[in-house]
Parts: C-alpha cells; sequence; structure tokens
C-alpha cells in the first residue's frame, strides 16, 4: 500500500517494450456483457424467497476515451494499469472502461453471500475478470456484520465504489489520493458496527487480510500481508466525516539489480539493502475525509499521508472538490495535489574503498536516493460536468491541468526520451457510466 | 438599475427562495394509524428512507415502502426531503449496492398499494400524496 508500485509499473512496462500491444478492451466488454446477460437470466429464474427472489443480480460499467496533451508518457486511472493515455496511445479507452456484474444470495435473515466479478485491463495488459469480491456476510445484528472472504479493502472515502462511475460525480476519483493505494481488495474478515446518538449515525469498521500475490510480467513480485485498518465515520444528514488507518507489509522487488548491487559491497552494503528493499516492509496510510450533499450542491474534501520504512518512500496527498446540481447537469470543481516527503540515504560509505569500485559504489548510491525521492508530485485542477441524461445512465465530459512538479513525472508513467519533467499536461475525458 | 432597486429584488428573490424551499407542498411522510410514532424530523425521515437505520427513533422497528420509481410523487419526495434528483438517489443506491452495504427500499407501483401495506402494518413507513390521506394513515413529517 505504498506509493510505491507506479514506479515498478513504470520498470515492468519499460522492460516488456511496447510489443505488448494494448488488446482491444471492446472485445472483453462484449464477454463480460454476454456472461453478465447470462447471469442475468440464470438470476431471474431462480427460486424465489418469501421475500422475493433469493439471487439478485446488478451490474455497473463505464465506456470512456482519454487524451493527453503529453505524447511522451502515459496517465493511467490506477497503478496496477500498464499503459494509457499520451505515448501508448492518443486516445485511449483503456484507462477507465470496466464493467462488473455482481450476485446477491439472500440465505436466511442473517447471512447472505456476494459475488462480484470486474473485467478491466489488468496489470499484465489482459482483460480477463477478476474475481474483486467473494465472501459470506452475517449479520449478529441489524447494525453489527461480519464479513469472511474476499472483501474491500475501505481504505479511502470512495473506496468500496470507486469502480462504480456512476455512483460518483467525477470520472475518476482524484489519482493524488487514491493512487496512494491501487489494492482494493484482500482475503481476510472485516466486522462493521453502527450505533446511532442524538442523531449521529456513526459506522466503526475493522479489518484483517492478506492481498493475493502475483508477478509482473518483468518478474517483479508483488505482495501484500498482514494488511490491517480501522475506519470510523460519522453521518449526520447530509454532512460525514471519516478517519482510517491501514497497515500492511509489503513486498515490490523489483529494483533487484540495485539492492544486489549493493549487497555485493559487504556487511555496509547489505544493511542498506535490508533497510531499503521492500520485501516484507512495513507501510501505512492515514486518511482523513470530510463531504457535505444537501442534494443541490455537494462540497467534498480527502487527505491521505502514507508512509513506509523503505524505497517505497513517503506522500501526502489531497483533494478538495465541488459541484452545483441544475437539472440534468451537475458541473464540478475539483483542486488535488500529491507530494513526495524527501528522503535521502547517506549510502555507502566511499572513502577506502579500492579506487576501481568507486565509480561502482558513486552509481549505486545514486540510484538508491534517485529511487528515494521518486515519488509523484503534481497539482491537478480539474473542472467537467455529468450529465444525467436518462435513466441509469450518465455522460461525463472532464478537463485535467496537471502542473507537474519540478523534476517529477508525477503519476505518469513510460516516460520516453525527450519527456519533460515537470511539464504541464492536459487531459481530455469522455465517459459513460451505467448501472443494470 | 440603481443599486436600492437591486437590493430590493435580491431580498425578494431570497424570500420567495426560502419559502419555496420550505414549504413541503404535497407529499407527505405517513405510517400506519395504529403506530405509536407522531412526528419524524427531516434527518430522521432522510436517515430511514436511505437505509443509516431500520428503526424508528423509540427503536421500533421501520419497515419502508417505497413509490414506484419514475413515479411524480417519488421524485417529488426525493426532491423536496433530500434535494435530490431520481438520478441522484439511484447513484445513492448504486453506492451501497455495489459495497454490499444493503438494498433499496422494497416499492410497490401505486399510492392505493401503499396504503393498503401501511394500514395494515404499524412498523411501515411510506408517503403519498397529501390528496391521498384517509382515516387509516398519520402524517409524521
Amino acid at each position: 500500500m505504498g506509493p510505491g508500485a507506479r514506479r515498478h509499473t513504470d520498470e515492468f512496462t519499460r522492460r516488456n517494450g511496447h510489443a505488448v500491444t494494448l488488446k482491444s478492451p471492446s472485445r472483453a466488454l462484449i464477454v463480460i456483457a454476454l456472461m453478465a446477460s447470462t447471469l442475468h437470466h440464470t438470476a431471474r429464474a431462480d427460486v424465489q424467497g418469501p421475500y422475493g427472489s433469493m439471487f439478485s443480480f446488478n451490474g455497473f460499467g463505464t465506456v470512456g476515451v482519454v487524451h493527453s496533451s503529453e505524447d511522451k508518457a502515459d496517465f493511467t486511472a490506477n497503478d496496477f494499469e500498464p499503459n494509457g493515455a499520451g505515448y501508448s496511445r492518443s486516445w485511449s479507452a483503456s484507462v477507465d472502461s470496466l464493467i462488473g456484474g455482481q450476485v446477491l444470495a439472500t440465505l436466511g435473515s442473517q447471512l447472505s453471500a456476494v459475488v462480484q466479478v470486474i473485467t478491466q485491463q489488468n496489470y499484465d495488459d489482459t482483460y480477463t475478470p477478476h474475481l474483486e469480491w467473494a465472501n459470506l456476510k452475517y449479520l449478529l445484528t441489524e447494525d453489527f456484520s461480519v464479513r469472511v472472504g474476499r472483501i474491500v479493502i475501505p481504505t479511502f472515502l470512495d473506496s468500496d465504489s470507486r469502480e462504480v462511475g456512476y455512483s460518483n460525480p467525477w470520472v475518476r476519483p482524484p489519482t493524488e489520493v487514491y493512487g496512494a493505494n491501487p489494492i482494493t481488495s484482500v482475503d481476510g474478515f472485516d466486522a462493521s458496527y453502527r450505533w446511532r446518538l442524538a442523531g449521529v449515525t456513526n459506522t466503526l469498521q475493522v479489518n484483517y487480510g492478506r492481498n493475493l500475490a502475483f508477478n509482473f510480467a518483468g518478474g517483479s513480485k508483488f505482495d501484500a500481508k498482514y494488511v490491517w485498518g480501522i475506519f470510523d465515520k460519522a453521518e449526520y444528514g447530509p454532512a460525514l466525516i471519516r478517519a482510517g488507518y491501514l497497515s500492511s507489509n509489503i513486498t515490490l522487488n523489483d529494483a533487484t539489480a540495485l539492492f544486489d548491487g549493493l549487497r555485493q559491497f559487504g556487511p555496509q552494503g547489505a544493511a542498506i539493502a535490508s533497510q531499503y528493499e521492500v520485501v516484507d516492509k512495513s507501510s501505512s496510510i492515514l486518511t482523513v475525509a470530510a463531504s457535505y450533499d444537501p442534494g443541490r450542491w455537494f462540497v467534498m474534501g480527502e487527505w491521505a499521508t502514507s508512509r513506509s520504512q523503505s524505497f517505497l518512500g513517503a506522500n501526502t496527498g489531497w483533494y478538495l472538490s465541488g459541484g452545483r446540481r441544475a437539472g440534468p447537469f451537475t458541473p464540478y470543481l475539483t483542486y488535488a495535489q500529491v507530494t513526495q516527503r524527501s528522503n535521502s540515504s547517506a549510502g555507502l560509505s566511499i572513502p577506502g574503498l579500492p579506487a576501481d569500485l568507486v565509480p561502482v559504489a558513486t552509481a549505486l548510491n545514486a540510484g538508491l536516493n534517485d529511487g528515494l525521492n521518486s515519488r509523484p508530485d503534481q497539482y491537478t485542477l480539474s473542472v467537467g460536468v455529468r450529465w444525467d441524461f436518462m435513466k441509469n445512465l450518465d455522460v461525463k465530459l472532464q478537463l485535467d491541468r496537471i502542473d507537474l512538479g519540478a523534476g517529477s513525472a508525477g503519476t505518469l508513467i513510460n516516460p520516453q526520451p525527450g519527456f519533460q519533467p515537470g511539464s504541464t499536461v492536459f487531459l481530455f475525458s469522455s465517459v459513460v457510466d451505467f448501472v443494470f | 438599475m440603481p443599486p436600492t432597486n437591486l437590493g430590493v429584488w435580491l431580498i425578494i428573490g431570497l424570500v420567495l427562495g426560502l419559502m419555496s424551499s420550505a414549504a413541503m407542498a404535497d407529499v407527505v411522510v405517513v405510517v400506519s394509524s395504529n403506530s405509536p410514532i407522531a412526528a419524524l424530523s427531516k434527518v430522521q425521515v432522510q436517515d430511514i428512507f436511505l437505509g443509516k437505520t431500520m428503526r424508528f427513533p423509540g427503536g421500533a422497528a421501520a419497515v419502508v415502502i417505497d413509490q414506484a420509481e419514475g413515479s411524480a410523487v417519488r421524485d417529488e419526495f426525493y426532491d423536496k426531503v433530500f434535494g435530490k434528483s431520481a438520478a441522484q438517489i439511484k447513484a445513492y443506491w448504486s453506492k451501497i449496492i455495489f459495497t454490499g452495504r444493503g438494498q433499496p427500499p422494497y416499492s410497490v407501483s401505486n399510492t392505493v398499494e401503499i396504503m393498503k401495506r401501511i394500514s395494515a402494518n404499524p412498523a411501515a413507513i411510506g408517503y403519498i400524496d397529501r390528496a391521498m390521506i384517509n382515516a387509516s394513515v398519520k402524517v409524521v413529517y
């Protein structure tokens, strides 16, 4: 749950080159749409319980394209997408497009089961549907529930519905904050307890689990173990405040050449490698959010800071967003930024090394410090509009001005020769969201 | 336009605006006349209809019966009490459904059906056009 996945994704796509071409997302969308309609049919045909069908099926999706003014690097919506708009595609459909289906089975008054499948661009550039959730929920009381299985990690205010474009005001949640944790679900359990005091509804949630480990195509391994978190939300009418803390042990061993190099330098090199190499390293995110939504307008903001005692580094991001409803149109404005907290290491001690090893040690020290300071730094102003033009369908248009911090590629990936860090990038996004 | 005139028009506009948002024109929230509930606040109505609580303030179970999607009375209710359009309410329930946190209230096809269910169940709560009120129900908001 570090902010580091981006760099590693860069690494693996660079190694793969662009021979790994974009597969057409449309084919995958058609496949899952067919699957969804089959499921829908099955669900309809199922057993009728006393309160209607025992099974219910719901689906959601987004079809959209993004254009970037920067053609020497890619914009992506999340850290696991290997390519996106800009360099790989002038107009990219892979950034925001996805389709998901969910089946809920009600197994009596206290027990239910849910399965959610999503297809979108995966870390390995395929569109193979993945099992996002599969869990059993047991209600101890109507306000106290436990879930076991594959469950969402509610890191941020909008984490648990970030994929459901129709439920959100924007084209996508600000990447400056949501990019701090690309992991959306874990295998484990959670418990949620809700109570009311003086009209305020308070919901406390705790969870524990582990992410499924996987290997990037370039050979880097990703794993998150001992993921635990505590989240509390208080709501009064249209007002909401929320705070959360998430901790995990991350493995993301992409920079093995650097750390293997350091380990050649005896005990001091080994000590540096074990301090910074992202193998089972403790990492955490602290978040605070607030929103006010009386209906005709809304304002919301969120702040997140991540910390890691490793090569993953640390950063802080926040956004503030507001909009106003005018009939079927909801224009909105968002400001978001993410800045890294500087980090450096003295590295290998050069004095006393044999002359032929000095250039190697100097290069390793430079590589180490580059890595420690490669967290995204960027500032984004977004203006957009949501248009509810038909039942269960919306259209959104959004223009982003992204100012990259000095010397930073921001959250862009796949930088090509000639790419200018610290430049200004304009993005145009247009999506259709639907639920069914 | 001289500034004083502008001020007068602003005040008139403001007063009209407040009047229109304060008045709850035609839609009323009702429970069975056998229910012990006498009145609910706006926030209590919102919490019950948005599924944030399954109970009335005193602790008794509440069963929400919604009007049909697309009906005029439904659109007016959510606009007046929640300030939200039908699409916003749909977006809210999408969030709840797709996070596995609940299901929207049961909805029936018309007001006659709602009246039948509410009068038969002291736990039921719904909303109807004020013109449809009869002795079997009472207005709580």
